[in-house]
């Protein structure tokens, strides 16, 4: 059955307006204005962003500690970076990393999402949603450093809390797997709340008359949560996941603070590299290109993330 | 809402004058004192140390009504963090004039930044004769640079050992002998380990370059980089010492020296007090709850320096607290000291003046002003008296500056490429002494002796 919708009066009798031509000096100032008005805009991303980007491409092709002139070495830079040890020990961790930390993110945030979504009243909702969000807007240096006296193996009131309970003390800075675990509890913490808002968005937004027929049909929790909560807020997944591994792939504050890398290279990412080589070391040129490499990882990684969502997400 | 070209062209118009207004803070033109004929020196610290030489800087005006001074005050966490400031301003065309640099920044500095004092120092060698002759030769050589002087110390810290007098009561232990050696600390801290309890830690040390492992290296007649010196300095040496022997133009660290069989023994060492539960495993970086620990009778000892004195008194720690000694003797008790001076950058184009502000801190005056208190040690020995130490300081505080005068002693081994050599140190340290057998430390310092081989060859 073809469904014919007939035209409202008032659209029957609205005039048919002819194409009429644009004086060209209409034309003109309209172009001027667009422009004008994209003006500061343009001129802030190319002054602060684009600048940046094209100097940090071609100071990778060059060996510059800031007070000698540049010189130029081609792909030196980028070769020796496939034989450096630190370099590639700091992106195998960078790539732990962003799996274990963003797959807690995304799970705790899901997690917590679903239960502040629940049946409770609503001034508690607002307060879980505000505290949950609250550790974002902290600054990440300031809770690193909280968390370093928190966690510090002699004095810390984790091993403290831990040795009341008889439980045995942990170097949780000291040894490898100690820190690798803090930097990821200490960024998963910080970093949820904005995951867990944007789940909070998109589970608002399904609509309550699908449950209510899944209900109808017997469905109920887990298989609710499955088949139809899953697969509506999957392009809530695939912004955040996205969100979540670009911001992953650039942690430095945490480690930089907690651990500076160590014990050894163990918690050394691949932008603490980056910040090492530039404003320790003095090598810009190896600097620039580490950052390069890492800028065309998240862009692929990014573009994975999309190409595969075709498979997983649902947009209807 | 509607809005007329007029309305956009005036707006447009406002926001252009806006934006021309302004420039000098969008430039930093506006800055008290850029821009001004005045002789930039940049000091590691915030407003309130740049205030605090406000004196310092009046007295100079004294002597020189002609040369105006601006204290630049550079907020970083270490001295690695200071020096790449610095270096932004230079890479941005703002090099101040003169720069406190301490030893671990004192090589870079030299090898591509300041300008050789040589010359000033044997104009006006008379006006200078007071001054060496008030100061210890170690000092001066540490800031020698292939043949040339880079600049004028005037403070320093020697790693002693800071003990805490009651801890030591309490095991009925007596002040360690001068001449105590490396089993003695263990036997001590064993001692105070037994005797105190609760969070009690025998001995407390951080991972970096000054006080870490490098005080055990150099007992042990040994560092994780071979030295050697440069020739030359007899220009300064014959001049102003010339009872002195074998000193040199300057500190080398040119290669890795971390599979010395004495390297493992240090860091065997340590790994023996770490797993004895007697001393901390220290996290890279850490040590800023060190002050307050130590005055809550926390930590038994601790390598410190001078500089210390001023902090524990802040802490709420009387003299009778605590005391100072030196650092045990092992196959001997060298000394490690990092020293502090003002540069003159190479840029400067007020070198004269320069000048003048580098001697005029090296005079007595200018060091009384610049440390009232003792939160360093002057390089001045007749500062380090009884008046200086009456109200905070140790019992011991000679020890400060005996360190120097009665003990073997060197700098920090701090090249050019210092901040690469630290950064290989500290993050190889905490995997050395924590490791669970001998095995652990000699795969620790295998890398680290690759990691300082790719550090000293990158950067050079």
């Amino acid at each position: 059955m073809t469904a014919v919708v007939a035209p409202t009066p008032a659209a029957a009798e609205a005039p048919k307006s002819a194409p009429t031509a644009v004086p060209r000096a209409d034309r003109r100032a309209t172009t001027w204005l667009t422009w004008l008005f994209l003006a500061p805009t343009l001129l802030g991303l190319g002054l602060f962003t684009m600048v940046p980007i094209v100097g940090s491409i071609l100071l990778a092709f060059f060996r510059w500690d800031i007070i000698s002139d540049p010189q130029f070495v081609g792909f030196a830079n980028f070769a020796e970076l496939a034989t450096d040890p630190t370099v590639r020990v700091s992106f195998l961790n960078t790539f732990g990393f962003v799996v274990i930390a963003v797959t807690l993110q995304l799970a705790v945030a899901l997690f917590l999402a679903v239960l502040v979504q629940s049946r409770m009243p609503a001034w508690l909702r607002t307060f879980f949603r505000s505290a949950f969000f609250f550790p974002l807007i902290l600054s990440a240096a300031s809770v690193s450093l909280v968390m370093a006296y928190l966690f510090n193996a002699e004095f810390g009131l984790v091993n403290q809390v831990l040795a009341a309970i008889n439980l045995p003390e942990v170097g949780w800075l000291t040894t490898d797997a100690g820190a690798i675990t803090v930097v990821i509890l200490v960024y998963v913490w910080q970093n949820f709340g904005f995951t867990f808002l944007l789940f909070v968005g998109g589970l608002a937004s399904i609509p309550r008359d699908v449950y209510e027929a899944s209900s109808i049909d017997g469905a109920t929790g887990w298989k609710q949560f499955r088949a139809i909560t899953l697969p509506l807020l999957s392009p809530t997944v695939l912004v955040a996941s996205v969100m979540a591994i670009i911001s992953a792939l650039q942690i430095f504050d945490q480690p930089y603070v907690l651990t500076r890398g160590g014990p050894g290279d163990a918690t050394r990412t691949a932008v603490m590299v980056i910040f090492e080589s530039a404003f320790q070391q003095l090598e810009f040129g190896r600097a620039s290109a580490i950052g390069i490499v890492l800028t065309l990882i998240i862009i692929g990684v990014t573009a994975l993330q999309f190409r595969l969502s075709r498979r997983f997400v649902f947009y209807s | 809402m509607d809005l007329s070209r007029r309305a956009v062209l005036g707006l447009a118009g406002l926001g252009a004058v806006g934006t021309a207004l302004s420039v000098p803070r969008l430039l930093a033109t506006d800055i008290p004192g850029r821009g001004d004929d005045v002789l930039t020196v940049a000091i590691l610290g915030n407003a309130q140390d740049a205030a605090a030489r406000a004196g310092l800087v009046a007295a100079f005006n004294e002597l020189h009504p002609d040369i105006g001074v601006r204290i630049m005050p550079i907020q970083g966490q270490d001295w690695s963090n200071f020096f790449a400031k610095i270096l932004t301003l230079v890479a941005a065309g703002t090099p101040p004039d003169v720069v406190v640099v301490a030893t671990e920044g004192a090589q870079l500095f030299a090898d591509r930044l300041a300008h050789p004092l040589d010359e000033y120092v044997k104009r006006d060698a008379a006006d200078l004769q007071d001054y060496f002759d008030d100061v210890n030769p170690s000092l001066i050589e540490s800031f020698m640079y292939e043949g040339s002087l880079y600049q004028l110390p005037i403070d320093f810290n020697a790693a002693n050992v800071y003990y805490n007098t009651s801890a030591l009561e309490v095991a009925g232990l007596e002040r360690p002998a001068d001449g105590w050696t490396h089993e003695d600390f263990l036997g001590y801290a064993r001692e105070m380990g037994r005797a105190n309890t609760g969070s009690f830690l025998p001995f407390f040390w951080t991972n970096r370059l000054w006080g870490g492992v490098v005080p055990w290296l150099y007992i042990n007649d040994t560092s994780f980089l071979a030295e050697t010196t440069a020739p030359g300095g007899e220009w300064l040496w014959d001049s102003f010492y010339p009872g002195e022997t074998g000193r040199s133009g300057g500190y080398r660290w040119l290669e890795p020296n971390a599979d010395d069989p004495k390297v493992f023994e240090s860091f065997d060492y340590l790994r023996t007090i770490v797993a004895e539960g007697l001393g901390s495993s220290p996290a890279q970086g850490g040590g800023g709850e060190l002050v307050a620990r130590f005055a809550q009778g926390q930590i038994g000892m601790t390598p410190a320096g001078g500089f210390w004195v001023d902090g524990l008194a802040e802490g709420g720690m009387t003299p009778a607290d605590y005391d100072v000694t030196y650092f045990p003797q092992w196959k001997g008790q060298r000394h490690q000291f990092g020293a502090a001076g003002y540069a003159m950058m190479s840029t400067s184009e007020r070198k004269d003046e320069a000048w003048e502000w580098i001697k005029f801190c090296t005079t007595r005056e200018g060091m009384r002003l610049a440390f009232p208190s003792p939160n360093t040690t002057p390089v001045r020995r007749s500062m380090c008296n009884d008046a200086f130490y009456s109200e905070k300081g140790p019992a011991h505080w000679q020890v400060f500056y005996d360190t120097l005068d009665n003990l073997p002693s060197g700098p920090i081994p701090a090249p050019p490429q210092q901040a690469a050599v630290e950064t290989a140190l500290i993050k190889n340290v905490v995997g050395a002494v924590t490791a669970g057998s001998d095995g652990g430390v000699r795969s620790a310092l295998g890398t680290l002796q690759r990691d300082l081989a790719l550090a000293l060859r990158r950067s050079s």
